[in-house]
């Protein structure tokens, strides 16, 4: 189970506030039924007290003493009625005790009084035979100014037992309360989540190549039908953004491209012409090869635009970046001949990649044709191809002029140029680096760039998580 | 041998129009949607050159409208989108080829020659210019009676500028049709393998075959050189 998932985390505060809420609403019943039971207890055992002083004690004498204890064991039968009754003279002598209740469950070996309480009072007196008694105590002066203390007891083992239910039933309805709401919660939650997951799965397939498809509304008022209407608003921006992208770039690729071609025909047809001097038909070449660059740079603006559109997001495959590399490598072979550089293709494993075959080509043609560019004759060009902790890895390095550390930062920004030797001799329109790392932004990779000044460049892309890694195949020698 | 040119750009159907005349085609130029459509319906024609982006109607419906009607005229579009989903649509749509702005004349040229003479016309299967012998069933090259090896892509270079001799190909169409469209802008490569195809075809020889035009590009040919 997902514990992060909002189900489960609903359910677990939801759980534990019922749970604190049903101890304490607990807590506090037991208190007060225990406080009133006890306060109970005590009051009854102060009024019998109070009774005995009052019917019995009353113009008491030494003469009547004996039928006193005669007549409370008579009226009261403390014996049968699981009760303690204990008269004490004034001196502490004991005028009256009853004996051990008919049931047996409790001794009464309640210590004397000693100094007679001044007033009535209760105390709890706990039996070395187990249990304990609550004692009620009134004080009795009679006519003849002699005092006796009036105690009655009565034991709290139902009280306790009572209690002891109470919490037996507290203690199991409590968990099963709380077993059942947190059942009951789920069941709940996972119902008026149902529709959030039907949103966030119909969300994940929406891309920019079918933004014009919407997320399911169901009318039913709630936060969720706002949430899949808002979403389904912002889709619409983004689609609106989108297309008003994609419109540009079909306008602009119209009118940029519109007048280079009536140049290149006009001049084409004017070379053409025999009568043209020598002089004038270089002049016409060199504005060719002008219209050529100019031409060059609106088609890498265009492939960026298109791009950032989401182009290089749509057409995935599965294929093998190894063969990938090593094929081009081998396509243009001669451009490296012709200038002595070896290039070392070290791609000898199957590397599956997920993505659109011929973007990747491109970045491998791109950055391959730069290192041959800026690497002297007789230098050396290495490309490999691994799977590293479930990355495909791509290595291009070679051993050229390097870039210098102050301009590194900037070498994929569009129409960046390292100055000196990177002259415009060497040809490009300064957008191949930019297009590399779109093109790799859109497949989730990162480029990483090493390099030190005369030493070389290393190129490094990291795409996420190569399929497989299978047999070696024969490995790919200097190409 | 009759074409339609519709393209709304004036300066651009002028110079694509004066170029067919050269060669000696009837052209008819319109430059609006449904001028176009008109002449579409009135008359027959051999070959159309549709510009996409066209005020009125524009030239997907054309395209669509065309198809309906004829299904076996050829249709040659010119456009300046060059995205692979567009040339893909544009192909399901009926378009027989696709040439993308800014193009060389002579490619549109080659092109419209390739439509015209397509179904009955057979391409030979040994192309002989001067004498230089391109087999295209071995994929053998000869020369003076002298056998030539030459790699996939020398091979495939040569070939490409043996289908028209005389006509100058552009380094993008080179690398259109020898490499892939991941080549693109990389023009110098071209120049390499031409450069290497050299050594093994001219080199070793007076005559040279293959000349250079330069802003333009290459082309195959005998004779005096311009």
């Amino acid at each position: 189970m997902n514990t992060r998932s909002l189900s489960f985390r609903l359910i677990a505060w939801y759980a534990g506030l019922l749970t604190l809420v049903f101890l304490l609403l607990g807590a506090v019943m037991f208190a007060a039924v225990a406080d009133d039971l006890q306060s109970s207890l005590r009051n009854d055992q102060i009024r019998r007290a109070q009774q005995i002083s009052d019917t019995l004690l009353r113009g008491v004498s030494h003469s009547v003493e004996p039928v006193l204890a005669q007549s409370v064991e008579t009226l009261y039968a403390p014996e049968a009625n699981d009760r303690f009754i204990r008269i004490t003279r004034g001196d502490g002598t004991v005028l009256f005790q009853s004996g051990e209740p008919h049931d047996r469950h409790f001794v009464p070996d309640v210590p004397p009084l000693g100094q007679l309480p001044v007033s009535r009072s209760w105390r709890e007196v706990r039996l070395s035979g187990g249990g304990s008694l609550v004692i009620g105590t009134v004080i009795h002066r009679s006519a003849n100014g002699t005092r006796y203390a009036v105690e009655v007891g009565s034991s709290t083992a139902p009280i306790d037992a009572a209690l002891g239910r109470l919490l037996a039933v507290l203690g199991t309805g409590l968990p099963l309360a709380v077993a059942m709401a947190v059942i009951g919660g789920f069941l709940l939650v996972r119902r008026s989540l149902v529709p959030m997951e039907r949103i966030a799965r119909k969300a994940e397939v929406i891309t920019q190549h079918n933004l014009s498809e919407r997320l399911p509304v169901e009318r039913t008022g709630d936060e969720l039908e706002r949430l899949s209407l808002s979403l389904n608003h912002m889709i619409s921006r983004l689609e609106e953004a989108v297309q008003g992208s994609k419109r540009l770039v079909a306008d602009a690729s119209h009118e940029l491209r519109t007048p280079l071609t009536v140049m290149r025909g006009e001049l084409e047809s004017m070379a053409a012409d025999p009568q043209v001097t020598a002089a004038t038909r270089e002049l016409l070449a060199s504005l060719l090869e002008e219209v050529d660059r100019l031409a060059a740079v609106v088609d890498g603006l265009l492939a960026l635009s298109r791009l950032d559109t989401g182009e290089a997001s749509a057409q995935w495959v599965k294929f093998d970046l190894a063969e990938l590399v090593a094929t081009t490598a081998d396509q243009m072979s001669l451009l490296a001949e012709d200038k002595r550089i070896s290039v070392i293709c070290d791609a000898p494993q199957r590397v599956l990649v997920d993505g659109n075959r011929a973007k990747l080509k491109q970045v491998v043609v791109n950055l391959l044709d730069n290192a041959i560019k800026y690497t002297p004759n007789g230098g050396s060009v290495r490309l490999k191809v691994a799977a590293q902790n479930g990355q495909a890895v791509l290595e291009v390095a070679d051993t050229g002029m390097g870039i210098p550390p102050e301009a590194l930062p900037h070498v994929f920004e569009r129409f960046f140029r390292v100055e000196r030797s990177r002259s415009r001799e060497q040809g490009g329109a300064g957008l191949g680096l930019s297009i590399v790392k779109s093109i790799c932004a859109a497949h989730g990779a990162a480029v990483e760039l090493q390099s030190t000044t005369d030493q070389g460049s290393r190129f490094r892309i990291r795409f996420p998580s190569a399929a497989e890694l299978e047999q070696p195949q024969l490995p790919q020698g200097a190409a | 041998m009759r074409i339609l040119l519709i393209e709304d750009e004036k300066k651009l159907s002028e110079l694509i129009a004066r170029a067919l005349r050269a060669e000696r085609y009837a052209v008819d130029v319109a430059h609006e949607g449904h001028a176009a459509w008109q002449m579409v319906e009135t008359y027959e024609y051999d070959l159309l050159i549709l510009d996409l982006m066209l005020p009125g109607l524009d030239g997907a419906e054309i395209l669509r409208r065309t198809r309906r009607r004829n299904p076996h005229v050829p249709i040659l579009i010119l456009t300046a989108l060059d995205a692979t989903d567009e040339k893909v649509r544009n192909f399901e749509a009926g378009a027989d080829d696709y040439l993308t702005k800014p193009f060389a004349f002579a490619e549109l040229l080659v092109r419209v020659k390739a439509l015209m003479r397509r179904g009955p016309v057979s391409r030979a299967s040994v192309v002989r210019v001067a004498d230089l012998e391109i087999d295209r069933l071995t994929q053998q090259v000869r020369r003076a009676g002298r056998k030539i090896e030459l790699t996939a892509k020398e091979y495939a270079l040569l070939e490409y500028l043996a289908t028209n001799p005389g006509r100058v190909f552009s380094r993008t169409m080179i690398i259109e049709h020898v490499w892939d469209q991941s080549f693109e802008g990389l023009t110098n490569i071209v120049d390499v393998y031409v450069r290497h195809l050299r050594t093994k075809v001219d080199d070793p020889f007076a005559a040279k075959l293959i000349r250079t035009v330069r802003g333009a590009g290459y082309y195959l040919g005998e004779g005096a050189e311009p």
